[in-house]
C-alpha cells in the first residue's frame, strides 16, 4: 500500500541561514512515511524542526533538499486546493479578535472544495454540521468564537479542519494552554476520528505523555535530524530521552493504558 | 434566511435608499427651481438651453453621480484595506495614496498650466499620477527584500509615504504664490465637481475595475482573518490575494482622490457601521458598503452644497466634522458590548 | 487724450462682423458673443467697480461676496465666493457673459463655464496701463464708450498732476507690506510697485519676482526703507501690527515716524480706484507736496 505521506531526505534551511553559524539548518536531511488510517505522533525539544515539518508538508515552505510525496505525487505537482482537500491543518486557536461565528469559521473549511465559489451550497453546509456534529460543537453554532473557551474553541477550530474533509488531519499543539479536561476530550476525540472515521492524523506535541497514549507511532525530531522512529516503548527510552532533552527522566508503563509515561527527575537544586 | 437571500435584501434595500436620496438631492440647490421644473428636465421636456435643463442636467445630475460613485468607492477600499490589513483603523486616506495625489495637484497647480491643459487633462491627470506613485512606493516598501506584501509593514509604509507628501505639499505650500494658494486649499479640502460625461465614464469605469477586484475575492478576505498560513493551508494563494487587494483598493482610492480630492472617514466609518448591522462577513459587506458609502457621501455633499447656499462648504469639511464624534461613538458602543 | 483714443481705437477693434459679437480678452481668447452682453456675471471686484463707474451697472446681473465697492454691489445677486463661485447660482441668473481674472479665480471654474456654454471674459492687470485697457475693453462690452472716455481721461489728469508734484522731490526707499506675517510683499508683477514709482518712491522689493511673494524680515530690515506703508484690507480683517513695525529702531522709517496705513482695496485691485489708491500712496510717501 502506498504510503499517504513521504518525506525523502529532506533539509529546509531559512534563506541566509547558511552564514551564520547562530541559525543552522532546520532540517536535514529526514526521511519517514506516514501510512494511511495510523496517527504519528512528532516530538522533540523546541527549535527541533516539530513546526517546519507541517509547514512543508502544507507547502507554505518549498524544501532546499530532498522530496515529499502525498499519496505517491510529489507535493510540487499538488495544486493548492487540491492540497487542502487533503490535508488540513488545526493550528493552536485562532487569532486575537477573530469576529466569526462557530459555524462561519467551520464553513471556511469548506473553501478547498470550490474556491471559485461565492457562497457556500448546501452540501458544503451539511458537510460543516457534520463536522461540527463529529466534535461535539453543533450546539455553538451560531456563537462568537470571542465568547468561548479554550477547550470549545479548540473543538471548533477541529470541525474546520474536519469540514475540509481530508483524509490527513494535522494538529499543532492541541493541547497546549488547555486544561487537564481538555486534553483528555482531545485525546479522545483523536481516537475517535481515527477510528471511527478513518482519518489519518499527524500530532505535533510537546506533551510527550499525550503523544505516547494517542499515537500508534511516535517521530523524535532533535536539532532538525529524526533521532528515532518507532512505536512508543521503541522512542521513549530514558537514555535517549535524557540525551535528546538534556535533563533526567524515567519512563514506566502506565498502570492503566499500559503505554510509556515519562516522568520528569525534579532536581534538588543542591548543585 | 440562506446568505444569498440576505445579501439580495440588503443590497437592494440600499440600493432603493440611494436612488430615493439621489431623487431628493436633484430637487436641493442654489438655483430656485421648482419640483415641476425638476421632473421637466428629467424627462427632457426642458429647452435645450433652458436654466433648468443646464442646472438639473449639467450640474446637479453629474454631481450626484460623482459623490455617489466617490462614497462607494471610498467604503470598498476602505472594507478591503481592513480585511487586508486585519486593522479597523486601516482607511484609503492612512495609506498614503491620497497625500501623492494632493502632493501630484499641488505640482500641476505651482506650475500653472495654461487654460488649455488643464481643459485637457486637468488636475485630475496630476492626482491621478501622484496617486500611483504613493501606491508604488507604498508597495516596494511593503514588499521591501521580500516581493511579497508585508502585512504588517503595509500601513507603516502607508504613513511614511503620507508623512512625506504632506512634508513636500507644506514645502510647495510655502513658496507657493498667494494668488494660487487659495486653488490648492481648495482641492486639498476635497470638493465633489460636477464633470463632463466623458469623465464620468471614464470614473465610473475605474472604479468597476477597483470593485471587481475586490468583490471577485471578497470570500477569501474572509479566509484572512484566520491568519495568511492557516489562510494557505487552506488552499488561499495569500500573496497574489494581497497584491490584488491592495491593487483593487488602490485603484478605487487614486480614482476618487483624483476626480474629487481627498475625502476622509467615508472609507473607516461606512464599513464600521455596516459590520455594526450585518456582521464581518466581507461577502455581504462589500456590495453593500459601495451602496452605503455612496449614500452617505451623496447626502454629506447635498448639505455641503446647501446648508450655507449660495456659499458651499466643502464635502470634506462635513465628512471631518461629523465623521469624528460618530467615530467616537461607534467605538464607545463596539467596546461596550465587548467588555 | 491717450486713454481716449485707445478707447476709440478698441471700440473700432470690436466691431461686429455681419451677425456676431465677438471680442478679444486679455489672455488673448476671442469671446463669440451672439449680441453685446446686457447679463454680466462678475467674478472679480474690481471689474465689478469699474462697471459702476462706467454706468453699467444695468446689466450687471451677479457678482461676488468680496464685490463690497460700491455699497450698492452688495444689493446684487452673490454667487459665492472668487475661489468657490457656485454654479448652479451663476446658471440661474442666465448671463450672456462672465468676466473673470486668472489671478483669484480657479482655471477648474473657467473649464466647467466653459462646459456650460457660458462665455468667459478673462482679465488680468499688473500695470497702470493695463487698468486704463481693462476700463475701456469694459467700456466697448457694455456700450459704455461715452462714459470710458471721460472717465479715463480725468485719470490721465491725475496721474499726471501727481508725476508733477513728486517730480523734483528725493525718491526716498519704501517698503509695503501687503501681510506682516508671514510677511509678504509686492514684487515686480505688483501693480502696487508701479504705483509706488509714479507716487515718487521706489518700493525696495521691486526686483523680487512674481507678484506678491514671501520676504524674510531679515531682508526688509537690510534694505533700510524710509518709508513703511502697512496694507489695511478693509474693516474686520487682520490685524496690521504696527507696534512689531515700531520696534525695529534701526530703520530710518521708524526713526522718522513715517509708517502710514493705505488702503489695500484701493492699490491691490485693478479698477478705477486705482487712482484714488495713488494719490493715497503719493500723500504718504511725499506729505509734503500733499497738505
Amino acid at each position: 500500500m502506498t504510503p499517504l505521506v513521504e518525506f525523502r531526505a529532506v533539509g529546509f534551511a531559512y534563506p541566509g541561514a547558511g552564514r551564520s553559524r547562530a541559525r543552522p539548518f532546520r532540517l536535514t536531511s529526514v526521511s519517514f512515511a506516514i501510512e494511511p488510517g495510523e496517527i504519528v505522533g512528532v516530538i522533540g525539544p523546541n527549535s527541533s524542526g516539530k513546526t517546519t515539518l507541517i509547514r512543508l508538508l502544507t507547502r507554505v515552505l518549498e524544501p532546499v533538499e530532498g522530496e515529499i510525496a502525498l499519496e505517491g505525487k510529489r507535493l510540487q505537482n499538488w495544486g493548492r486546493a487540491e492540497l487542502a482537500r487533503r490535508v488540513a491543518v488545526v493550528p493552536q486557536g485562532v487569532p486575537r479578535e477573530f469576529p466569526f461565528t462557530v459555524e462561519e469559521l467551520v464553513l471556511m473549511g469548506r473553501y478547498p472544495h470550490a474556491p471559485g465559489r461565492y457562497f457556500e451550497n448546501p452540501a458544503d453546509v451539511s458537510a460543516a454540521r457534520a463536522a461540527m456534529d463529529a466534535t461535539g460543537v453543533r450546539h455553538l453554532a451560531s456563537q462568537a468564537l470571542a465568547s468561548l473557551g479554550g477547550g470549545e474553541t479548540q473543538r471548533a477550530v477541529i470541525a474546520r479542519a474536519l469540514a475540509q474533509e481530508p483524509r490527513l488531519l494535522v494538529l499543532d499543539e492541541p493541547t497546549a494552554h488547555l486544561d487537564l479536561r481538555y486534553q483528555a476530550e482531545t485525546a479522545a476525540l483523536l481516537r475517535r476520528l481515527n477510528r471511527e472515521r478513518g482519518v489519518t492524523i499527524l500530532l505535533v506535541s510537546h506533551d510527550l505523555n499525550l503523544a505516547a497514549e494517542v499515537s500508534d507511532r511516535l517521530l523524535l525530531l532533535a536539532e532538525g535530524r529524526l533521532v528515532r522512529l518507532g512505536t512508543p516503548e521503541e522512542v521513549l527510552e530514558e537514555s535517549t530521552l535524557t540525551a535528546v532533552f538534556g535533563c533526567e527522566v524515567t519512563v514506566e508503563k502506565s498502570p492503566t493504558t499500559h503505554r510509556p509515561h515519562v516522568q520528569l527527575v525534579w532536581p534538588d537544586g543542591r548543585r | 434566511m440562506s446568505p444569498q437571500g440576505r445579501l439580495a435584501l440588503t443590497v437592494g434595500g440600499l440600493a432603493a435608499l440611494l436612488v430615493a436620496v439621489a431623487a431628493a438631492a436633484l430637487f436641493l440647490g442654489s438655483a430656485a427651481i421648482s419640483p415641476r421644473g425638476v421632473i421637466g428636465a428629467v424627462a427632457g421636456r426642458a429647452a435645450a438651453e433652458s436654466v433648468e435643463s443646464v442646472v438639473i442636467l449639467s450640474i446637479r445630475l453629474p454631481r450626484i453621480a460623482v459623490a455617489a460613485l466617490a462614497g462607494g468607492a471610498l467604503a470598498v477600499a476602505g472594507v478591503a484595506f481592513q480585511a487586508l490589513t486585519r486593522n479597523p483603523l486601516a482607511e484609503p486616506s492612512v495609506l498614503g495614496i491620497s497625500g501623492g495625489a494632493a502632493f501630484g495637484v499641488v505640482i500641476g497647480q505651482s506650475l500653472g498650466l495654461g487654460l488649455t491643459v488643464v481643459e485637457a487633462v486637468g488636475l485630475t491627470g496630476f492626482a491621478f499620477a501622484g496617486a500611483l506613485l504613493a501606491a508604488a512606493a507604498v508597495y516596494l516598501i511593503a514588499a521591501a527584500g521580500r516581493g511579497v506584501i508585508q502585512i504588517q509593514t503595509l500601513l507603516l509604509a502607508g504613513v511614511i509615504v503620507g508623512i512625506f507628501s504632506a512634508s513636500a505639499i507644506t514645502v510647495i505650500i510655502s513658496l507657493l504664490d498667494f494668488n494660487r494658494l487659495g486653488g490648492v486649499i481648495h482641492w486639498l479640502l476635497g470638493n465633489v465637481a460636477p464633470i463632463p460625461p466623458g469623465a464620468l465614464g471614464l470614473f465610473a469605469i475605474l472604479l468597476g475595475a477597483g470593485f471587481g477586484l475586490v468583490l471577485r475575492h471578497a470570500r477569501e478576505l474572509n479566509l484572512l482573518a484566520l491568519g495568511e498560513e492557516s489562510a494557505q493551508q487552506l488552499g488561499l494563494n495569500a500573496d497574489r490575494l494581497k497584491l490584488t487587494i491592495f491593487t483593487g483598493a488602490a485603484l478605487l482610492t487614486a480614482s476618487v482622490v483624483a476626480f474629487a480630492g481627498p475625502i476622509g472617514f467615508v472609507g473607516l466609518v461606512v464599513p464600521h457601521m455596516l459590520r455594526m448591522l450585518l456582521g464581518p462577513d466581507n461577502r455581504l459587506l462589500v456590495p453593500t458598503s459601495l451602496a452605503g458609502g455612496a449614500i452617505v457621501l451623496l447626502v454629506a455633499d447635498t448639505v455641503a452644497r446647501s446648508i450655507v447656499a449660495p456659499a458651499e462648504l466643502s464635502v470634506g469639511v462635513i465628512t471631518s466634522f461629523c465623521g469624528a464624534p460618530f467615530f467616537v461613538y461607534l467605538l464607545r458602543t463596539r467596546y461596550r458590548g465587548l467588555m | 487724450m491717450r486713454a481716449a483714443a485707445l478707447a476709440v481705437g478698441l471700440v473700432l477693434a470690436v466691431s461686429p462682423p455681419a451677425g456676431a459679437f465677438s471680442a478679444r480678452d486679455m489672455l488673448g481668447r476671442e469671446v463669440e458673443l451672439a449680441a453685446p452682453p446686457a447679463r454680466i456675471v462678475s467674478l472679480v471686484p474690481s471689474v465689478t467697480e469699474a462697471l459702476y463707474a462706467l454706468g453699467a451697472e444695468a446689466r450687471l446681473v451677479g457678482v461676488t461676496d468680496f464685490c463690497d465697492y460700491p455699497p450698492a454691489a452688495r444689493g446684487k445677486p452673490s454667487v459665492g465666493g472668487m475661489i468657490n463661485p457656485n454654479l448652479e447660482a451663476i446658471v440661474a441668473l442666465q448671463p450672456d457673459l462672465v468676466i473673470a481674472t486668472t489671478e483669484g479665480n480657479r482655471e477648474e471654474t473657467f473649464a466647467q463655464l466653459k462646459r456650460l456654454g457660458i462665455p468667459t471674459y478673462l482679465v488680468a492687470a499688473h500695470r497702470v496701463r493695463d487698468v486704463t485697457d481693462l476700463i475701456a475693453r469694459l467700456g466697448a462690452l457694455t456700450g459704455s464708450q461715452h462714459a470710458a472716455g471721460p472717465l479715463l481721461a480725468r485719470f490721465e489728469r491725475r496721474i499726471a498732476a501727481v508725476a508733477q508734484a513728486v517730480a523734483p522731490l528725493p525718491r526716498p526707499r519704501v517698503l509695503y507690506v501687503l501681510w506682516p506675517e508671514p510677511l509678504i510683499v509686492p514684487g515686480r508683477e505688483a501693480l502696487v510697485t508701479e504705483l509706488i514709482r509714479l507716487a515718487g518712491g521706489e518700493s525696495v522689493t521691486a526686483g523680487e519676482a512674481d507678484a506678491y511673494p514671501r520676504y524674510s524680515l531679515e531682508s526688509a530690515v537690510a534694505k533700510a526703507p524710509e518709508v513703511i506703508l502697512l496694507a489695511n484690507h478693509g474693516a474686520n480683517t487682520g490685524p496690521i501690527d504696527e507696534p512689531k513695525w515700531r520696534r525695529l529702531t534701526s530703520l530710518p522709517a521708524v526713526r522718522a515716524g513715517r509708517l502710514h496705513r493705505v488702503e489695500g482695496n484701493l492699490v491691490h485691485r485693478y479698477g478705477p480706484r486705482v487712482v484714488d489708491g495713488l494719490e493715497q500712496l503719493a500723500r504718504a510717501i511725499h506729505p509734503e507736496a500733499f497738505p
